[in-house]
């Protein structure tokens, strides 16, 4: 596992569980740098003040809080060592609720707490306890300074910690208008229908990011000193045998007949004009 | 060389800059006889509209067939290849002697006149117009012998065009075209002619020539009469235009997996830099390449020269001109003569099932 972000301890009435705290998820996304086009450098991010005209290093910047535009406030490292703490190292339990009463919505980053090894049975304690009476407890807990309001609820025998945005950070509902629609009894049945006809078990694994998919398969095709170029239907870059691939485009092509598709039609004209050339 | 086209190059002789011509016993008047429409060099000539119009007499009966039945695009040069020019597709009013045949098109919602160059004198009209490069659709107007089904309706909306005989080409085309530049072309300006680019453009047709060989399939190679090579797999007429273009696609995608060092499909011309863009795009109704021995935009007066592929080794598109290609047609005859009677069932020869 890799390597925990945080360590403390659950405070629970009289009873302390010493835990850490690893990050659950992780995001897949490729990220990229941004390259000079010429060149091909990799760009540097420069602290410029435009006042001095010189660049800034770390050790001479300070935080400044903007309350009126152009105004700060500026706040150092004293200052904020000042502020009060509570939950430092510690996860301090304030109550617990049905896991359903905290709205999604509220669900920040989700984290998995693990036991030390003195804290086995008490983590077991309360892991248990919280799935029998299917509740959620609720905390602060203070990461990287900064406390936070976290639910920890059991999950398969492990307890997660989520941090929770606090209520002002949600944003208001917006007033739809349609749920003062009415709708019939059949109408209804209808959504009823097609909903049950759709109904299964959530299954993550069925759901792939095909877009990080196709970004790779790009990176790597480009790595092999390949032309990349898009390519209009999915599948069609991994047909390696030519007959076979005119095959399937004739066969493709005669089921369309006159049928064929708008889009295909429709896609044309842009073609006609880029492709204005005398050969 | 037949009578009428002995008449007419005796009547080109006048050392008059007018005259009218008597051509299979149609009046043509012709004007600007020694206007040059390709430049002298050196100790050559420059080429006039005279020896245009000689040379479109003597080319004739090779040229005539490929254009036969099928709507023509001209680009006409009125003041020379180095002036401006203008691509002219509609043309009304015509002599009586040029047939044309009327085509809807969504571009101006309405039915345009096309002329199908089927005769001499249409020929050399278009030559009195200094009508140089003339464009041939890849589809005919005539459905016999296999098109049969196909509509015969070409007027009125994109669908009637759409479900016509004018929708199904001869022809899946792929024009080789290097992006290798000399080094000598000024800023923005297209890859000149040179002998690395060609040959490495030959060295690419000659491959797809012996793949696609593999498969049973027979293509055609032409020079375009510029820098590059056409090249044509003649079709039965059962796949429509953007079949014949995906069919293309396919081709042209394979050979960029198989050559990816020598070959682009990319759009932006930047990117199309020191490789060969393998161009199936022409593959669209309305489109168009240069038909056999048609004269190009070139100074050394090069035409679009149909090969054999055995020829192709030893070629360069210079050797063809309009100076040196009437007496080798009249020694060889034409190298893509019979085309259409070559044409390939692309389901039957790749096997694939029948279902339309």
């Amino acid at each position: 596992m890799a390597r925990a972000i945080w360590s403390g301890s659950i405070s629970f009435g009289m009873v302390t569980i010493p835990v850490k705290l690893y990050g659950a998820t992780e995001s897949k996304d490729i990220s990229f740098n941004l390259l000079h086009a010429t060149c091909g450098t990799r760009l540097k991010q420069v602290r410029w003040c435009p006042t001095d005209e010189e660049e800034v290093a770390w050790n001479e910047t300070v935080r400044g809080y903007e309350y009126a535009k152009g105004q700060y406030v500026v706040l150092t490292d004293e200052d904020f060592e000042k502020l009060p703490l509570p939950s430092k190292h510690s996860i301090e339990l304030s109550g617990f609720v049905e896991e359903q009463e905290i709205d999604p919505v509220f669900y920040e980053r989700s984290y998995y707490l693990e036991p030390d090894e003195r804290g086995q049975k008490p983590y077991a304690l309360l892991l248990r306890a919280l799935e029998k009476k299917k509740l959620a407890a609720v905390a602060t807990i203070t990461i990287r300074k900064k406390e936070q309001l976290c639910a920890l609820r059991p999950q398969e025998g492990v307890m997660m910690l989520e941090t929770l945005f606090y209520p002002d950070e949600v944003r208001a509902r917006p007033e739809v208008e349609a749920s003062g629609a009415k709708v019939t009894d059949r109408e209804m049945d209808m959504a009823f229908t097609l909903i049950d006809l759709l109904r299964k078990p959530f299954d993550p694994t069925e759901y792939n990011d095909r877009y990080r998919e196709a970004l790779g398969e790009l990176i790597e095709a480009k790595l092999e000193g390949r032309e990349v170029v898009t390519s209009p239907t999915a599948g069609d870059s991994k047909v390696i045998d030519l007959a076979d691939a005119l095959r399937k485009s004739v066969e493709a092509a005669k089921k369309g007949g006159n049928g064929k598709p708008a889009s295909r039609r429709a896609a044309r004209p842009t073609a006609r004009r880029r492709t204005r050339k005398v050969s | 060389m037949s009578q009428a086209i002995q008449a007419v190059v005796e009547q080109l002789e006048t050392p008059q800059q007018r005259t009218t011509l008597t051509v299979e016993g149609h009046e043509l008047p012709v004007t600007n006889l020694d206007k040059a429409l390709w430049p002298g060099a050196g100790r050559k000539k420059p080429l006039t509209k005279r020896d245009l119009l000689r040379y479109f007499a003597r080319v004739s009966p090779y040229m005539l067939p490929h254009l036969a039945d099928r709507p023509v695009f001209v680009t006409r040069f009125p003041n020379g290849i180095a002036g401006k020019s203008f691509y002219q597709k509609h043309w009304e009013p015509v002599p009586p002697f040029v047939r044309t045949v009327s085509i809807y098109s969504s571009a101006g919602d309405e039915n345009g006149a096309y002329v199908i160059a089927e005769n001499l004198a249409t020929l050399l009209w278009l030559g009195q117009m200094a009508g140089l490069e003339l464009h041939a659709w890849y589809s005919r107007t005539e459905r016999a012998p296999d098109a049969l089904r196909h509509g015969k309706r070409f007027t009125g909306s994109e669908a009637a065009l759409d479900r016509s005989v004018l929708n199904y080409p001869d022809f899946v085309v792929f024009d080789l075209d290097p992006y290798v530049y000399s080094g000598k072309e000024g800023r923005g300006e297209e890859p000149e002619l040179h002998r690395r680019a060609f040959q490495r453009t030959r060295r690419l047709a000659l491959r797809v020539h012996e793949q696609l060989a593999r498969l049973g399939l027979e293509t055609w190679a032409k020079t375009s009469g510029r820098t590059g090579l056409h090249l044509y797999l003649p079709i039965v007429r059962d796949l429509d235009f953007d079949a014949a273009r995906e069919v293309a696609e396919t081709i042209a995608r394979h050979a960029l997996r198989e050559h990816p060092k020598e070959v682009t499909v990319d759009w932006a011309v930047e990117r199309r830099r020191g490789k060969i863009f393998f161009d199936y795009n022409q593959n669209s109704r309305g489109k168009s390449l240069a038909v056999p021995y048609s004269p190009r935009r070139h100074a050394a007066g090069t035409v679009s020269m149909p090969l054999r592929w055995d020829e192709l080794e030893s070629v360069y598109p210079t050797d063809f001109t309009l100076r040196t290609v009437p007496d080798r047609l009249a020694g060889d005859g034409d190298a893509w003569a019979g085309i259409l009677d070559r044409k390939q069932d692309l389901s039957a020869v790749l096997g694939a099932g029948r279902t339309g």
